[in-house]
């Protein structure tokens, strides 16, 4: 099945399957089955050291950076296991992008940091331009810098460096944006305007966060996963599982009872 | 406000995996896993001259060697006999050292607990700019200096002194830094529990940047031990030990360089050269493996302070 | 146009890297250790007993400068706002001209002075582009264990002494040079501008294979361990995720390293340059061991030559009791002073830790 017709039966665009993550004895992932839907988001909660961000950077194939971390079982992006023999990670970074904890911008002008994923596959400088404005709308930064794009990114306030992370990811326009606890560095009124942004993507694209804040989770995402010790517990629509959820472990995370 | 991108039936020929493999992204990879086998084998433009110098002066100087040879007090231009400028290098070094841990130690330590910010600053660059200075430099200020103004002539004591000028910087910055790198935690304790600066220094400090000063004093010693210009320049040559302080001296680094200048025409001097080479590399690289050791288990003993 | 709230918050500000060591709170003046009432001699004491050890450093490096200009006979002094030099014989003309001759008084530095350029600048940019290489496979794409294996091998090359260089290099690599390089790359090589051979006199390339390419050689062996150290510190100092955003825009490992890394880490890299360049020139005798001195300019890339720290290292037993035969001496390693003192002072202010490196005695 092509990726299209995949997605075009309501099928997932990225669906986990028995996935598990060794390192030395432990098993810091252990058989997660989860799919992900077109236009959605999706929030990954849990206890710290749950693995959150271990399963968040499974999907793009960047526990390879780590070593002594094995993968097992599959995850499949419309269709195709990543992990197969012969699939590029280059390749897989690109359609799943990911914006990390702290802004991670790199040293040089607004312009040339959005324009980084786009300068590496050769687009025309027109087509770079475009995407690039593109890219900062969809992030909710465009109005704030359109009118000096060669600034250096450091003159940026935090909470817009992050979405200078956000914008360079999506000029690459991936289908799925991972995203692991994006606000954590940035005070309250950064967080909202990202949380915006988020809310904003999630009728376009697919995002996967992970994130340590309830209630966070509770603002942006339509789908929540609680994940405990390496294992998905539970998962379901965002009140059902915030409000109402089956498990007990669930329940004891989300009222706070552990952190 | 999306354009056409990414609606979910947008059929995007990167999206297939496989065949999205293009000819410039494979041409990507490949640079880059080429990159990954050229790059290290830089290392060998490093790993092969030292390992062929070690291994030829080795090579060189061990079947000559023997422990007559290195005791022997004879005369080292008409035999082959080493003791001499082995002890007299040792008094060299010890001597030189002495007066370069005095300077370093104390100097160090005052600029990490004394010295203001600014003041500090200066007083540091100054010991960059002296561990900066061509040894050329330094021997040329010890003649000027002790030989000539202070008339001591090309004397054993304006050796040693020369010397110790060129090692205390390296002294001084690891003082300097061992006192710095003490927690700060710790260091905030004593002082907020009213230790006197001196107390601290002796009964906090010390025992804490103490491996750190160690392995300064150790690295200062090896350079000591491989200098040629301030020796040379401040020291006339001698085949005794030196009886006095204004008696010549020779220096191990000094038959090296003899050797060189009578490699055509004479064979002992070749071998002295070779056996005093041998005996230097061993010092220098034996300092530094303990250095490197020490520094490793200070590292793991500052680290264990942090909790 | 929302102004926007959120640029002004300074909670929102990224908040600065701390430096490699933590400023620390300076310790209560050492008056408070004087025991009260101790008057003069607790003063002198406290005060300035801690303070004199931790001048003796800059103290001889002024005293170095000194005592060069008194020898050398330079007069300075101030007018109002105004520095004069004065400028004996040895800077007028003669001290740029090539013809050096000291019985008739003639000290033309310009040879020395060229040399030290003709082999540093090379040595330089050899070791810098080596010492990148080797970085970067030490910090992207080594395995670690490799990593630790081999780094301090390149380490170990600082601690052998220049001499011990200057032997191996005049007796092992020499005769190599001479007896088998030189031969094929003048034979192969002569169509490039400076690589023919130089039949009548000065004769050049000779069989023994000492000058000008050999002094380069042992120059980036010994420029190597400071470069490369520098660069790897440079580039290990990235933070981690800066390195992994790069790759999880869908780069390969060498551009990330190439786009970002190196302008990340380009102070370090920089004043590894300066270092690197500081180490070279100053060199003294393994250069003096392996260029067989000549006075003049070379005439191709084979040719002996000069530097400054070699000239003045192997000319001072010939000036004994010549006092301006001395002075010039003095005169020539002031220059070689300042061109070394500006190049450390500013490689050393673009790193910003404290001291360049802990614990190989750079």
């Amino acid at each position: 099945m092509s990726g299209e017709s995949i997605v075009s039966n309501g099928g997932p665009v990225v669906s986990c399957q028995k996935l598990s993550v060794v390192a030395k004895n432990r098993n810091i992932l252990d058989g997660v089955d989860l799919d992900f839907a077109p236009r959605s988001l999706t929030a990954v909660i849990g206890p710290s050291g749950c693995g959150k961000t271990t399963f968040v950077r499974t999907l793009n194939r960047m526990t390879e950076l780590t070593s002594g971390l094995k993968v097992k079982g599959a995850v499949y992006y419309l269709g195709q296991n990543i992990y197969d023999r012969g699939i590029n990670p280059v390749l897989v970074r690109r359609r799943i992008g990911m914006v990390f904890q702290r802004p991670t911008v790199f040293p040089m002008s607004i312009f040339e940091n959005a324009a980084f994923g786009l300068r590496l596959i050769h687009e025309s400088e027109d087509e770079i331009d475009k995407a690039i404005t593109e890219a900062l709308q969809r992030a909710g930064l465009w109005d704030e810098v359109k009118d000096d794009l060669d600034r250096s990114a450091f003159s940026l306030s935090g909470g817009q460096q992050q979405r200078l992370c956000i914008a360079r990811a999506l000029a690459v326009r991936p289908r799925v944006l991972l995203m692991d606890e994006p606000t954590s560095a940035l005070d309250p009124i950064a967080s909202k305007r990202v949380e915006e942004t988020m809310r904003r993507l999630k009728e376009e694209i697919v995002l996967i966060l992970v994130t340590h804040n309830v209630g966070q989770a509770a603002r942006v995402s339509d789908r929540v996963a609680f994940l405990h010790k390496g294992s998905l517990i539970e998962v379901g629509p965002t009140a059902e599982i915030l409000e109402r959820p089956r498990e007990e472990l669930t329940q004891q995370f989300v009222t706070g009872h552990f952190a | 406000m999306a354009t056409a991108l990414v609606s979910a039936t947008g059929a995007d020929p990167a999206d297939d995996l496989r065949r999205g493999d293009t000819l410039a992204l494979r041409w990507r990879t490949g640079f880059d896993k080429s990159m990954g086998y050229l790059l290290p084998l830089l290392f060998l433009v490093a790993l092969i001259p030292i390992i062929d110098l070690v291994w030829y002066i080795s090579s060189q100087a061990i079947p000559t060697l023997s422990w007559q040879v290195l005791t022997s007090y004879g005369n080292y231009q008409s035999q082959d006999a080493l003791g001499v400028p082995i002890v007299t290098t040792f008094l060299f070094v010890t001597l030189a050292t002495t007066i370069a841990v005095c300077i370093g130690l104390f100097g160090g330590i005052a600029t990490a607990e004394f010295l203001s910010d600014q003041t500090a600053a200066w007083v540091r660059t100054s010991a960059n700019l002296l561990a900066g200075m061509p040894s050329v430099i330094v021997g040329y200020f010890g003649y000027f200096l002790f030989c000539l103004y202070f008339g001591w002539g090309l004397s054993f004591v304006a050796g040693v002194f020369t010397l110790s000028f060129f090692m205390c910087p390296y002294v001084f910055r690891t003082a300097d830094l061992a006192f710095t790198s003490v927690p700060r935690h710790i260091r905030e304790a004593a002082y907020g529990s009213g230790t006197k600066p001196v107390q601290y220094i002796l009964k906090v400090g010390t025992p804490i940047a103490f491996p750190q000063i160690l392995t300064g004093v150790f690295l200062a010693m090896a350079i000591g031990v491989g200098e040629t210009a301030p020796i040379i320049l401040t020291v006339s040559p001698s085949v005794l030990v030196p009886t006095g302080l204004l008696s010549p001296a020779t220096y191990l680094t000094y038959l090296i360089y003899t050797g060189w200048e009578n490699a055509a025409t004479s064979h002992l001097a070749l071998v002295i050269a070779y056996q005093a080479a041998f005996i230097i590399i061993v010092t220098v690289l034996a300092l530094n493996v303990v250095v490197r050791v020490v520094a490793a288990w200070y590292r793991k003993r500052l680290a264990g302070l942090y909790q | 146009m929302d102004s926007n709230p959120v640029a002004g918050n300074p909670g929102d500000r990224e908040p600065i890297p701390p430096d490699i060591v933590d400023p620390l709170p300076k310790a209560p003046p050492p008056s408070s250790g004087a025991p009260a009432g101790t008057g003069r001699a607790g003063f002198v004491l406290y005060k300035i007993v801690p303070l004199a050890p931790a001048l003796v450093p800059a103290a001889i490096v002024i005293a170095v400068a000194i005592v060069l200009v008194h020898v050398a006979g330079l007069s300075i002094w101030f007018t109002g706002w105004q520095l004069h030099v004065t400028l004996p014989m040895n800077f007028g003309t003669s001290f740029w001209g090539s013809a050096f001759n000291a019985n008739d008084g003639q000290y033309g530095m310009a040879v020395f002075i060229v040399g030290s350029f003709l082999t540093a600048v090379p040595a330089l940019f050899l070791s810098m582009i080596i010492g990148l290489g080797i970085a970067i496979a030490s910090t992207t794409y080594l395995p670690d264990f490799m990593a630790r294996i081999l780094d301090p091998f390149v380490d170990l090359l600082a601690g052998i002494p220049s001499v011990v260089y200057g032997i191996w290099a005049f007796l092992v690599i020499a005769p190599y040079l001479g007896g088998t390089v030189f031969p094929w790359s003048v034979g192969h090589l002569a169509f490039i501008p400076g690589f023919a051979a130089h039949t009548t006199h000065p004769v050049s390339p000779t069989t023994e294979g000492t000058g000008l390419p050999l002094a380069i050689i042992v120059l980036t062996l010994m420029a190597l361990p400071i470069t490369t150290l520098l660069i790897r510190d440079a580039l290990r100092s990235i933070p981690r995720d800066l390195w992994e955003s790069g790759l999880a825009l869908g780069a390969t490992r060498w551009e990330v390293v190439r786009r970002v890394s190196i302008r990340q880490g380009s102070r370090g890299i920089l004043s590894a340059a300066f270092l690197g360049f500081g180490r070279a020139i100053g060199e003294t005798v393994a250069v003096a061991m392996v260029i067989s001195a000549s006075d003049r300019f070379p005439v191709n890339v084979y040719d002996s030559t000069y530097t400054m720290a070699a000239f003045m290292y192997l000319s001072l037993d010939g000036a004994y009791g010549d006092p301006s035969f001395l002075a010039a001496l003095a005169e020539l390693a002031l220059v070689l002073l300042l061109i070394t003192l500006a190049v450390n002072l500013i490689g050393r202010r673009l790193v910003s830790h404290i001291y360049a490196q802990e614990v190989a005695g750079l």
